[in-house]
C-alpha cells in the first residue's frame, strides 16, 4: 500500500512524500527532492564558460578555454555524486531498528541503520539554522547509563528540510510504529 | 543608593568630562593641522607622527565595520547546530528534581521532556 502526496520544503521547493506499509510493524517514508534542472544546469555552464571567455579574450591564453570545460564538467561530477540528494527515506522496522537512506543524483546511496534498543523516540524539533528557525525530525538515542536521558540526536532530511505539515504526517507514522513496542515489550 | 537619579557628583563628572574631550578634540586639530615648523618654533617637539592623525580614526571606522561582521560570526558560531543535545535540554533541566502532585493547587514549574511535548502537539487526542 502506497501513496504519495506533495509538499513544500523550508526554503518552498516543491518536495513529495511517499508512504508505504509493507506489513503491521514496518514502514517506510521517502521524501523526493526536486530532480536538477535544465535551465539551472545550463545556466550554471553557461555562466562559467562566459567568464572563461572573458578571461580568454583579455589574457589570450587558451589554456583558460580548456581549464574552463575541465573545471564545469569536474563540478558537474562532484555535486552529482556528492551534493545532490535526490531522495531520503527512512524504514521503521518494529522490532529492529530504523534505517535512513540518502540517494544521491549519481545514484550513490547511503545507509545509516540505528537498532530499536537505542532508539529513545523520534521527535519533531525546533532549532536555529542560518538565521532561521526550522522544524526537523530527528531520531533521540538512548543513553545507556540514564533511563531519561539523550545521548545523541540524529538529525532526518536534512537536504530535503519538508515543513511541518509533512513532518507531522512522518511523526504520526512512526509513533505508530514505537508505540507497539511499549505495548508488546518481549525483549530486554 | 543606586538611583538613576542626577546627583551633584554626576553633574561635576560629566562636566569634567565635557571640557576634558573638548580638550582632546582641540588638541588632535591642532596637532593634526598646525605644520610641525611651526610646532618646533614653539619648543613642542615631542609629538607621535602626523601619520597617525589618519591612521587611527581609519582604524577605528575598519574596526567597527568589521565589529559588526564579527559579532554576526560569533553569534552563527554560538548557535547550537541541529545534531546537538543542547536544542533539548541543559543542565539545570537535567538535574530538576520531581515535584509532588498536590490536589487542586497550580502544578509546579519544571522542563518537560520533548518526547511528551510532541505527543501534545501532533498526536491527537481521540
Amino acid at each position: 500500500m502506497a501513496e504519495e502526496r506533495r509538499f513544500r520544503s523550508a526554503c518552498g521547493a516543491p518536495i513529495a512524500l511517499r508512504r508505504r506499509q509493507h506489513s503491521a510493524s514496518c514502514r517506510e517514508l521517502a521524501v523526493r527532492g526536486p530532480r536538477l534542472q535544465l535551465r539551472s544546469l545550463s545556466a550554471a555552464t553557461s555562466a562559467v564558460w562566459l567568464a572563461a571567455y572573458g578571461l580568454f579574450a583579455l589574457s589570450e591564453n587558451s589554456v583558460v578555454l580548456s581549464a574552463a570545460i575541465f573545471i564545469s564538467l569536474i563540478g558537474l561530477i562532484i555535486y552529482l555524486h556528492f551534493i545532490k540528494i535526490d531522495q531520503e527515506s527512512l524504514l521503521v522496522i518494529g522490532s529492529l531498528g530504523i534505517q535512513v537512506t540518502s540517494s544521491y543524483a549519481s545514484g550513490k546511496e547511503s545507509t545509516t541503520f540505528i537498532e530499536m534498543g537505542q532508539v529513545k523516540d523520534v521527535v519533531i524539533n525546533e532549532a536555529i539554522h542560518m538565521q532561521k528557525v526550522i522544524y526537523y525530525l530527528c531520531i533521540l538515542l538512548q543513553d545507556p547509563e540514564d533511563p531519561q536521558g539523550v545521548s545523541e540526536v540524529v538529525p532526518l532530511f536534512q537536504s530535503s528540510k519538508p515543513r511541518l505539515d509533512c513532518l507531522i504526517e512522518v511523526y504520526k507514522s512512526c509513533q505508530e510504529i514505537l508505540e507497539q513496542r511499549k505495548t508488546a515489550p518481549q525483549s530486554s | 543608593e543606586n538611583s538613576p537619579a542626577p546627583l551633584p557628583e554626576r553633574a561635576i563628572y560629566g562636566f569634567a568630562l565635557f571640557l576634558g574631550s573638548w580638550f582632546g578634540f582641540i588638541l588632535y586639530l591642532i596637532w593634526a593641522y598646525i605644520p610641525e615648523t611651526w610646532l618646533f618654533s614653539l619648543g613642542l617637539t615631542y609629538w607621535p607622527q602626523k601619520y597617525w592623525a589618519v591612521a587611527l580614526p581609519v582604524y577605528l571606522l575598519v574596526a567597527v565595520g568589521i565589529g559588526y561582521i564579527l559579532l554576526f560570526g560569533i553569534n552563527m558560531m554560538s548557535t547550537a547546530p541541529l545534531n546537538s543535545t543542547h536544542t533539548i535540554t541543559d543542565n539545570y533541566a537535567k538535574k530538576q528534581q520531581q515535584k509532588t502532585f498536590q490536589e487542586e493547587a497550580i502544578p509546579a514549574l519544571r522542563d518537560i521532556p520533548i518526547s511528551e511535548v510532541n505527543r501534545m502537539f501532533f498526536l491527537p487526542e481521540k
